[in-house]
């Protein structure tokens, strides 16, 4: 148990630094107010640093867990893309309060104010992220995915006090509440079918099964239930539906934190579910078809709902639900190329998916957040930097040849092809071909198209969701470099202890 | 499974260094060397800040100036410590193994003493012109002062980038690289329409060499697997230099080669941008279209050379006849042109031609020497050319300015001019009279299909390039004192004109690059160190390249096969050694070329007026004179040919754009997703109770398609007799 406790050093960080924001938040002094956003970066980063020294090579041989170096990738980079949504975020909450109050025009209300709260349950949710990979049975799986999703739809209520956020986070949290029950009815049928919520006794059961013949069929249902489950949390086909209405309904950084940190929660969670049923010698037919069924269904329908789009942030939210699908290609491929394939695709993607939001997060209409396809007409007038690094993140989103996101879904598609995935592959690269007419047109917007009556009010008004976006558009064009170390990081990450 | 080990080698990758060790050296990590190509990169970023902090002053220039000079001091030593071909590993760029091949191409410089050959003279010459247009730009401080050193900037860059590279992706990086910058800066004056069309022109004509150039590198890498240039060789040599292998791909590559290196190095039939590329600052054409850039396609044809000489390949007769015929017909392009700078453009087209006339005859060693050459006295005669322009207004026009020797202030100008002016001549004893000698002579010692009357052409090209090149300088420096200024008078009223001499920089400059013109004929005379090689300091430099066999007296191992009869068969010219006899022959051509210029151009200068005005009035020699001054109707032949055709097949197929694919097609297609999205649109209402419906249907679908998952796998099953389904569908059937 003390070894748990170890490496759970990164998530106690942040934990702390959850009450940190929490009782800074209310503080009477306006400068450690409106730091709150520094601070949880501080946090996120000593939790970041922390990592190598947790995940020592003596420390990890000493793991019980099923992969004990999940956790030291996915902490790292958690915490790393956590300061960039944390720079999104800023100026979010309490802008106009804190304005107010610095020229005198009101005075600081505890109840009011909502900065510190906003940032404790963002540093929260990244806890619950972190605390899906050191789990050793389904009770603490699952209590891990509920600590990632029950922030959430606290932070969309109040990321907007308009009624599109309210409507947005109820959704949120009912569509939530039932996934997670069909979840926990995979997990009971899961339970039924080994005796057991306990990982390893778990993985030997199925072993066992598997030696005689075959996954029993409860045990295939509670793994499809809990699939299904979790496509709630990575916005793949059926359970997507949510995704477009919420990411509108939230404001821009809040969007961006739906689409990175649950999106990677789930991932995470398939992939040690999946591990469980003995995923070397082939997944159970019939998983392996759903999963098959979702990927298409996911790629094709968020691709062709972002075709039709008029709204930035339901564009950019269609074309997420994509992203989940390309990835679920690499579940398919199975490891342990596809599950490299996949986490450093999920890197690649909350770094450039968070900058794509971030642009529309850094803008305003009046004091109004933007939304609106025609509000980044022109947008390179306004800001050049901005517009070139929104153009830069949605090229590595549509995986334009030399920016990192291309060779992520090269890495993708390759391993799908070498798992003999062909079809699936194709369909991918259809649906990919498809998704270059909405990336490409953002682009076009942002640098060809002229400003236009409407987009003449826009402006980038905030400051770190700006440096969020270049920061972003730098790891666009920068990150193939670190390709090489980021794959081996990964082999090792999904490395399976015997 | 068959996986992509790319994934799981890259780990051990990581680690070691990607080629074995034979001959080369392998140095890693941030070596001082690479310092060479981050100066420019530097000068770039920190133009770069000038121009966000609206810079006024010259510092832009100090800047650039400084970090070039850095550059060629660094390079000044690694030269010293030069002891054999090198790889410096910089940072790993695209390194990707799998199971069958790989494709590596890392941030590396492979240097050998070609590299360094060429990156002295770029970085030096570089340094110089920078200096150069510190004084010639200034009018434009606050304006585009900046933007023009960080052009500069960033064309050095690429140019080390595309030099100094270990393989081909870094060079085509490069190359690309100084194209983008040569667009960038013959587009300076962009308010000028026809700048911008020069720079379009540049660029677009570069780019149908550049096809040529992606080709052959994906070629060889299908071919040779590697696009590292000492790996290419170890291919090369294990297969005995023999063209056996490879098939036909082998055989088309240098081809393709010679397509890149004809459009980046302006040849027939791709040279028509360079002249255009005029449009552009002075001092931009000095260093990139006469000394440097342009060389590039002879870099790689040397480069690559031991592609060119598999057996059986009649590519370097190819590269030979191009060259030729491109020194020729530019040459009496030159004659017939009135601006100085443009006849400085013909100029570097025919000795451009030259050098690849040196090429296809196998003398590597004769073409690298020209390019040295080539760069000192071409940039000299652009830069004095510059000055000319820079001090009466724009004014190019040799009929419009005389006797600039004569006036106050330009006596410089016009004696740099003059020592320019005569190694382009090949006056004898000069640089040019010496590396144009080594190419004319191997024109008659190589076999080769015409190459005899190549040689004659060639021959005969010398006494026209004498001829033209006196003609300027007869006509502008010489005869008596008159000018008229140019139409770029900032202000000044055209009567009371006064020509801006040229101050200390310019004229400094000057000086420096027209004494490194005379000093390049050293090298000739400089003793040999490895035994058996002759050619001095430039045979040295070569020697240790790929191309060591265009190298006089090169020992050749069986590494290096010639396969054109070079050494075997000796030929002659006129029952004498071509070696020896080309000394007279040339200087003889050069002498009447001058002499011709002096009595038509300065003697009596009426008659070359009334040469011309007989010429055109006699029908049967009127042809000629109206060719030449246009150019050989080249311009307007492309254009006839090939750019109406396509601007006409561009828009039938814009309007096909517009009305089938946009019309029919998109709007179509597009239709279908909105007639599904309005299937479900029912579903998508926005109300919490319809998502839930559709979740729980969706899952339950899910559900159906597992329960009948046997009947579905039999279906598929007789759709495909693959039996490998049946053990999942006894499966599945056993587990219900």
């Amino acid at each position: 148990m003390a070894n748990t406790l170890w490496f759970l050093i990164p998530e106690l960080i942040l934990l702390t630094g959850t009450v940190v924001c929490a009782i800074g938040g209310l503080s009477n002094k306006a400068a450690i107010r409106r730091n709150i956003g520094f601070i949880a970066c501080v946090f996120l980063a000593a939790s970041c640093i922390s990592v190598p020294f947790v995940y020592t090579a003596e420390h990890v041989a000493s793991s019980n867990s099923l992969m004990p170096n999940l956790g030291g990738y996915v902490k790292f980079f958690a915490a790393l893309i956590g300061i960039l949504l944390v720079m999104t975020s800023g100026g979010l909450m309490d802008r106009k309060y804190e304005h107010a109050i610095a020229s005198g025009k009101d005075t600081f209300d505890t109840l009011r104010s909502s900065a510190g709260e906003y940032h404790a349950l963002l540093l929260l949710s990244i806890t619950g992220l972190m605390l899906i990979c050191e789990a050793s049975d389904l009770i603490w799986m699952f209590l891990a995915l509920e600590l990632v999703s029950l922030p959430t739809y606290v932070m969309v209520a109040m990321s907007r006090w308009a009624k599109v956020g309210q409507e947005a986070a109820m959704k949120y949290f009912f569509l939530g509440a039932i996934s997670a029950g069909l979840m926990l009815y995979g997990f009971a049928f899961l339970y039924g079918a080994t005796g057991t919520f306990e990982f390893h006794a778990m993985a030997d059961a199925f072993a066992d099964q598997n030696d005689a013949g075959g996954i029993s069929t409860f045990g295939q249902i509670g793994l499809i239930l809990a699939l299904v489950g979790l496509c709630y949390k990575i916005a793949a086909a059926p359970m997507h539906l949510y995704a477009p209405d919420v990411y509108q309904g939230a404001a821009s950084a809040v969007t961006a934190f739906l689409a990175f940190v649950p999106k990677a929660a789930g991932f995470i969670a398939i992939i040690m579910l999946l591990s469980l049923v003995g995923w070397e010698g082939g997944l159970p037919k019939s998983v392996e078809m759903m999963l098959w069924v979702v990927a298409v269904l996911t790629m094709i329908l968020g691709n062709i709902g972002a075709l039709l789009q008029t709204s930035t942030k339901r564009m950019l939210g269609y074309s997420s639900i994509a992203h989940s699908g390309y990835m679920l290609i690499g579940i398919i491929a199975g490891p342990p190329l596809g599950l490299i394939a996949v986490m450093v695709y999920l890197v690649i993607y909350g770094a450039t998916n968070t900058a794509a939001f971030s642009t529309l997060a850094c803008l305003q209409r009046n004091g109004e957040s933007v939304d609106s396809l025609e509000d980044i007409s022109g947008l390179v007038k306004r800001s050049p930097a901005l517009a070139a690094s929104f153009a830069i993140s949605c090229g590595s989103l549509l995986g334009i040849p030399p920016l990192f996101g291309f060779w992520g879904k090269l890495m993708l598609f390759t391993v799908g092809v070498s798992a003999g995935q062909l079809p699936l592959v194709l369909v991918a690269a259809i649906s990919s071909a498809i998704s270059a007419w909405y990336y490409l047109r953002l682009i076009g917007l942002a640098l060809l198209a002229p400003l236009t009556a409407r987009s003449e009010q826009v402006s980038p008004v905030l400051r770190w969701p700006l440096i969020a976006t270049i920061l972003g558009a730098i790891i666009a064009v920068g990150g193939p470099v670190t390709l090489n170390a980021l794959t081996t990081d990964a082999s090792i990450a999904v490395h399976v202890s015997e | 499974m068959n996986a992509l080990a790319a994934l799981t080698e890259l780990s051990k990758l990581c680690a070691m260094p990607a080629v074995d060790a034979s001959a080369v050296i392998y140095a890693s990590g941030m070596h001082w060397a690479s310092f060479i190509m981050w100066m420019p990169l530097i000068s770039l970023v920190l133009c770069g800040i000038c121009a966000v902090y609206k810079v006024r002053s010259k510092a832009p220039a100090i800047i650039t100036v400084v970090c070039l000079a850095t550059s060629f001091v660094l390079t000044i030593l690694l030269w010293h410590n030069y002891q054999g071909p090198e790889v410096i590993h910089v940072f790993d760029w695209l390194n990707i193994t799998w199971e069958e091949g790989s494709f590596v191409a890392n941030f590396a410089f492979y240097v050998d003493s070609l590299t360094l050959l060429w990156m002295l003279f770029v970085t030096g010459l570089g340094t110089l012109i920078a200096i150069y247009a510190s004084e010639y730009m200034e009018h434009d401080i606050g304006k585009g002062y900046t933007r023009f050193f960080a052009g500069v900037s960033v064309f050095l860059f690429a140019m080390t980038c595309l030099v100094m590279g270990d393989n081909l992706l870094m060079l085509y990086l490069g190359w690309e690289g100084v194209g983008f910058a040569s667009y960038w800066l013959i587009g300076y004056f962009y308010q000028r329409p026809s700048a911008v069309a020069a720079a379009k022109k540049a660029f677009i004509v570069n780019r149908i060499g550049d096809v040529g150039l992606a080709l052959a590198i994906y070629l060889i890498w299908t071919t040779f697997g590697t696009v590292q240039y000492d790996e290419i060789t170890s291919v090369l040599e294990t297969h005995q230099y023999s063209a056996s292998f490879g098939g036909w791909s082998v055989q088309a590559i240098p081809y393709l080669l010679m397509l890149a290196a004809f459009g980046k190095s302006a040849q027939l039939p791709l040279y028509v941008w360079l002249p255009d590329a005029m449009e552009g600052p002075t001092p931009v054409s000095a260093l990139i279209h006469a000394a440097t850039m342009v060389t590039a396609g002879v870099y790689l044809i040397i480069r690559t050379y031991p592609l060119f000489m598999l057996e059986g390949s009649h590519a370097l007769e190819v590269v030979a006849w191009v060259g030729g015929l491109t020194a020729f017909f530019a040459a009496t392009m030159a004659m017939a042109q009135y601006d100085i700078k443009r006849i400085m453009a013909y100029s570097t087209v025919s000795q451009l031609g030259y050098m690849f006339l040196g090429l296809g005859v196998v003398t590597s060693y004769g073409a690298a020497y020209h390019v040295f050459t080539h760069a000192f006295f071409k940039a000299v005669l652009f830069l004095t050319c510059g000055a000319i322009m820079h001090g009466f207004a724009g004014q190019l026009d040799l009929r419009r300015l005389s006797g600039l020797r004569k006036m106050r202030g330009w006596k410089i100008v016009s004696y740099t001019m003059l020592v320019g002016c005569l190694c382009l001549a090949g006056f004898p004893f000069t640089s040019g009279y010496f590396s144009k000698d080594a190419i004319l002579a191997e024109a008659f010692v190589t076999q080769g299909t015409g190459f005899e009357f190549l040689g004659w052409l060639a021959i005969f090209t010398a006494g026209l390039t004498a001829y033209y090149t006196f003609r300027v300088w007869f006509r502008v420096c010489a005869g008596p004192v008159h000018f008229e200024p140019g139409d770029e008078l900032h202000g000044e009223e055209p009567s009371n004109f006064h020509p801006h001499a040229p101050r200390f920089a310019i004229n400094f400059v000057l000086v420096v690059i027209a004494l490194g013109a005379l000093l390049a004929a050293l090298p000739y005379f400089m003793p040999n160190e490895t035994e058996g090689l002759h050619g001095g300091w430039i045979a040295e430099m070569v020697n240790d390249s790929p191309a060591a066999a265009g190298v006089p007296g090169a020992v050749l191992d069986s590494a290096h096969g010639v396969n054109i009869g070079h050494e075997v068969a000796h030929g002659d010219i006129l029952g004498m050694d071509p070696h020896k006899a080309m000394y007279y022959i040339s200087a003889i051509v050069g002498f009447i070329g001058i002499g011709i210029a002096f009595f038509i151009h300065l003697l009596s200068r009426p008659t070359a007026d009334k040469l011309r005005s007989t010429m055109l009035s006699n029908k049967a020699t009127r042809w000629l004179p109206t060719a030449m001054e246009n150019k050989w109707y080249i311009d307007e032949f492309y254009i006839a040919v090939i750019r109406s055709p396509l601007w006409i097949l561009g828009k039938i197929f814009s309007l096909f754009d517009r009305y089938f694919i946009d019309g029919a097609l998109v709007n179509g297609i597009a239709a279908i997703p909105r007639v599904i999205a309005r299937w479900f649109s029912p579903l998508h209402n926005g109300a919490i109770q319809s998502y839930a419906i559709s979740m729980f249907g969706g899952a339950l679908l899910i559900a159906l398609l597992m329960l009948f998952m046997p009947e579905i796998l039999a279906f598929m099953q007789t759709l495909s007799p693959d039996t490998a389904n049946e053990q999942t569908i006894a499966t599945l059937g056993g587990g219900k």
